[in-house]
This record gives C-alpha cells, sequence and structure tokens, in this order.
C-alpha cells in the first residue's frame, strides 16, 4: 500500500513538473505581443462621389478613403482603379488613367488612408468607377478583393467643331492672303518692267 | 535691305537726329519685306498650315477626339513655333544676305549707327511675329468659341511667341553677322532651330529625369511651349508656372544685349567679329 502511495506521490509530482515545465515553456510565447493580420476584408472602402455627368474629354478626380476596421493591422495593400463599362462600349484603362495602382501601407486597426484618383473620360455612355483593394503582403493572392461602392460616371459627347463652322476662316484666311501676295508680286513685277 | 537709304532722307548727325536712324531703317527693312513681297509669301503659307491643322481639328475623328482646349493649345503652338521659326530665319538673312548681294557697303556708308542698323533688321523680323499672331486669332476663335479660354489663349500666345521670336531674332541676327556666306548663316539658324524644337517633340509621358527637366527649363521654345500648355490645358493658374519664362524672358534679354553691345564690331563687310 505503501509503495502504492509512494508510486502515485510520484507520478503526481512528475505530473506537476511536466506541468510546470510546459507552462514555464509556454510563457515566453505567452509574454511575446500576438501579431495576427487582420485579413483585407477588414478594410473599408468609400468614394467622395456617387455620381458624375460630364463630357467627354473632361478630366475628373475621385478620392477613396480606406479604414482598417478590423482589430488587427492589415497587410500592405495594393490599390487600383478601374473603370467599368455599363453599356458594352470597349473601355482601355490606359486612355482613361496612366495612374491607375498604388501602393497602400499597412493599416493600424482604426487608421484610415486616403487616395486622389485623377482620370479622364475617353470615352461617351454610363461607365462605373471604383476601386479594388487587395493585400500584397504574405497574405497576397489569398486574401478577399475589397471594392469600393461605384462612382457612376454618365459621359456624355462634346459639341466639337464642326467642319461647317470652321471652313469659313479655313479658307478665307489663306485665300485673302494668298491674293495680297499675289498682288504684291504683280505690282513688283510691273515696276521692274518699267525700269 | 537694299542700298536704298537715301542720303538725303538720312537725318543730319545732331544727337537727336542720329537717334532716330533706327526709325528709317526698320521703315526701309518694313517696306523690304512687306511690299518686296517676302513676308506676305511667308504669311501666306503660315496660314494655309494653320487651316490645315485647324480643319484636321475640326473634321478628323482622332484630332477631334481632343478636347476644345487641346486643339487651341495645339494650335497656339505651332503658330508661336512656326511664328519664331521665320522670324529667326528672316533675320539670319539680315547681314550675312546684305553682304552677299552687295548693299552692305552702302548700307554701312549711310550716318546711321550700326547699332541703329540691326535695330531696324531686329525689329523688322519681329514684324512678322505679331503679323503672323493678327493671322492666328480668327482660327483659336473658331476652335476657342465656346470654351472660356479664347482671350487667355491670344494673350498668352503674345507674350510666349515676342519673347520667343525676340530672342530668336536676336540669334538669327549674330548668326548672320558671324557667318562667311548667307548658306552658312542660314544652315546654323536651321540647325539651330532643329537642336531647340526637337525637345518638345518628345512624347509628353516619356519619363526624362532631371537632366531631361533641366534641357526642358533650359530651352527656351521647350519651357515657352510648356506654360502654353500648363495654363490652357492643365488649367494652372497664370501665376503659378511663371518660371517656365525665365528661360525665354533670359534668352530674350541676353541675345538682345549682346547684338547691340557687339553691333559696332559685328556689322562689317566680312562675317566675324572685328578686334576693334
Amino acid at each position: 500500500m505503501r509503495r502504492l502511495l509512494v508510486a502515485a506521490g510520484l507520478q503526481l509530482s512528475l505530473a506537476a513538473c511536466t506541468l510546470g515545465a510546459g507552462e514555464a515553456a509556454a510563457a515566453p510565447v505567452a509574454a511575446a505581443p500576438v501579431v495576427e493580420k487582420a485579413p483585407a476584408g477588414s478594410v473599408e472602402i468609400t468614394l467622395d462621389q456617387t455620381r458624375v455627368e460630364t463630357t467627354v474629354g473632361t478630366r475628373l478626380s475621385v478620392t477613396s478613403r480606406m479604414v482598417n476596421t478590423g482589430t488587427a493591422p492589415t497587410d500592405p495593400l495594393v490599390a487600383h482603379l478601374n473603370v467599368a463599362s455599363l453599356d458594352g462600349v470597349y473601355t482601355d484603362l490606359e486612355d482613361w488613367s496612366a495612374d491607375v495602382t498604388r501602393s497602400v501601407p499597412p493599416l493600424a486597426p482604426g487608421g484610415h488612408t486616403s487616395l486622389t484618383w485623377q482620370f479622364q473620360a475617353v470615352n461617351t455612355g454610363n461607365f462605373d468607377v471604383y476601386v479594388a483593394v487587395l493585400p500584397s503582403g504574405p497574405g497576397a493572392g489569398q486574401g478577399p478583393l475589397v471594392v469600393s461602392p461605384p462612382l457612376h460616371v454618365k459621359v456624355a459627347g462634346r459639341t466639337t467643331v464642326s467642319a461647317g463652322g470652321a471652313l469659313p476662316v479655313v479658307l478665307a484666311i489663306p485665300i485673302l492672303l494668298g491674293s495680297a501676295a499675289g498682288a504684291a508680286w504683280l505690282r513688283r513685277r510691273r515696276r521692274e518692267r518699267r525700269n | 535691305m537694299t542700298a536704298t537709304v537715301d542720303r538725303a532722307t538720312m537725318p543730319a548727325e545732331t544727337a537727336p537726329r542720329a537717334a532716330a536712324g533706327w526709325r528709317v531703317v526698320a521703315a526701309q527693312e518694313f517696306r523690304e519685306l512687306w511690299v518686296g513681297g517676302r513676308g506676305p509669301v511667308l504669311l501666306f503659307v503660315f496660314s494655309v498650315l494653320l487651316s490645315v491643322v485647324t480643319y484636321l481639328a475640326a473634321t478628323n475623328q482622332v484630332l477631334n477626339f481632343l478636347e476644345r482646349r487641346e486643339a487651341v493649345n495645339l494650335t497656339l503652338q505651332i503658330s508661336v513655333a512656326v511664328g519664331a521659326l521665320v522670324t529667326l530665319i528672316v533675320s539670319a538673312d539680315g547681314i550675312s544676305g546684305e553682304r552677299e548681294r552687295g548693299t552692305l557697303e552702302s548700307l554701312l556708308l549711310t550716318p546711321v549707327s550700326r547699332r541703329a542698323i540691326v535695330a531696324g533688321k531686329l525689329l523688322a523680323a519681329v514684324s512678322l511675329w505679331f503679323a503672323a499672331f493678327v493671322v492666328t486669332v480668327p482660327y483659336v476663335w473658331v476652335l476657342g468659341r465656346g470654351v472660356s479660354i479664347f482671350g487667355r489663349a491670344l494673350l498668352l500666345g503674345l507674350l510666349v511667341g515676342s519673347l520667343l521670336s525676340l530672342a530668336l531674332s536676336a540669334l538669327g541676327l549674330l548668326i548672320s553677322a558671324l557667318s562667311n556666306s548667307n548658306k552658312v548663316s542660314l544652315a546654323v539658324a536651321f540647325l539651330l532651330l532643329l537642336a531647340l524644337f526637337a525637345p518638345t517633340q518628345l512624347p509628353g509621358g516619356m519619363p526624362r529625369g532631371w537632366f531631361g527637366d533641366l534641357l526642358d527649363a533650359v530651352n527656351p521654345v521647350a519651357s515657352g511651349l510648356h506654360y502654353l500648355s500648363a495654363v490652357l490645358v492643365t488649367g494652372h493658374d497664370w501665376t503659378r508656372d511663371l518660371a517656365y519664362l525665365t528661360s525665354p524672358l533670359v534668352a530674350a534679354v541676353a541675345a538682345g544685349c549682346i547684338l547691340f553691345l557687339t553691333a559696332d564690331r559685328l556689322v562689317r563687310l566680312t562675317g566675324g567679329v572685328s578686334a576693334g
């Protein structure tokens, strides 16, 4: 019986030692700050406008505001401006803006940043302009895309200079000047002949 | 200028009358340029060029895509550039041409100071720019009506074009005085023109670095045209990019000063600078 008690006591003390050692081993990990990366999905993006009506060729700008609504810092992010035609018009993003991709440093919890995008409405029709944000750090390729609400851009054609409107000036000025030059030449020639 | 400066019409050599010598030379140069036929022909060619550009801007699908402000800017830039080009060519013929036609000797015998000769020739060359500017007005009006930049475009075009024309005319006269033949003078003037205009033809979005920016800032033509674009197309306030006008202003003042200070030694029967 005593042997059993001693054996039980040893096992308990061993178990206690093991637990203590385990706690001691876990302690440094628990003491270090646990940094959990928030998924990019905890970022919210808003645009400062929702609707714009303009004419083709006009330069516009829109500001996107990104807020980290999570409880942990985000990965470094990449923000991308996009333009989608709602009428099926072929849209070449490069024509709209030369600056469509921006890097955004990690956002602290509750932190925010704003980016201003400038673009030129180069097609006529209805378009949605929006900003997508995706992680570019260790979470690249894993995080979900976060997309802003769209800015609806209605682009009307503009009144261009019509050929008919320009024609009088385009023809009249050279004819007038040509006549003047011709008259001066004739007068000079007549004078030379007389002399 | 052919040897038609009549001694009888020249003022006597009193100080106030001698100061009017430049007016006599300028009047004679004006007559030769405008009545002689060279000015009207150059202006006619200039108007044909502007007509083609304006018609393309109004009808061509690709150019028509340009915003009106850009069309106005394009036409104005061509006007300023070609106007300055024409003044450079006319002034490059100013002294070396007289030498080759054998009329410089007669001109030097008239009681007009050499500075007055240079001043008269400079004014006549610059008059070509002002005539070109007047021709430009209806084209800019056609393209710019409806957008509120017509008046501003004209004022800026006049300012930049006048500075560039003054600078290039003075340079043209310097080249002409230093050249041994008219052919050399015109060739050097053309080369200078190409060197000044080439940077303006580089694609706008091309990264050029600090050296490219420096070249742009030093080049009076590039910086003058850049100023026009910044105000007319980008919509900057006219005071914001005034630094771009430094180069055309410095070029005009420097070339003018050098021309007038060295006129006594430059205007002579052989090319180059005389010792005395």
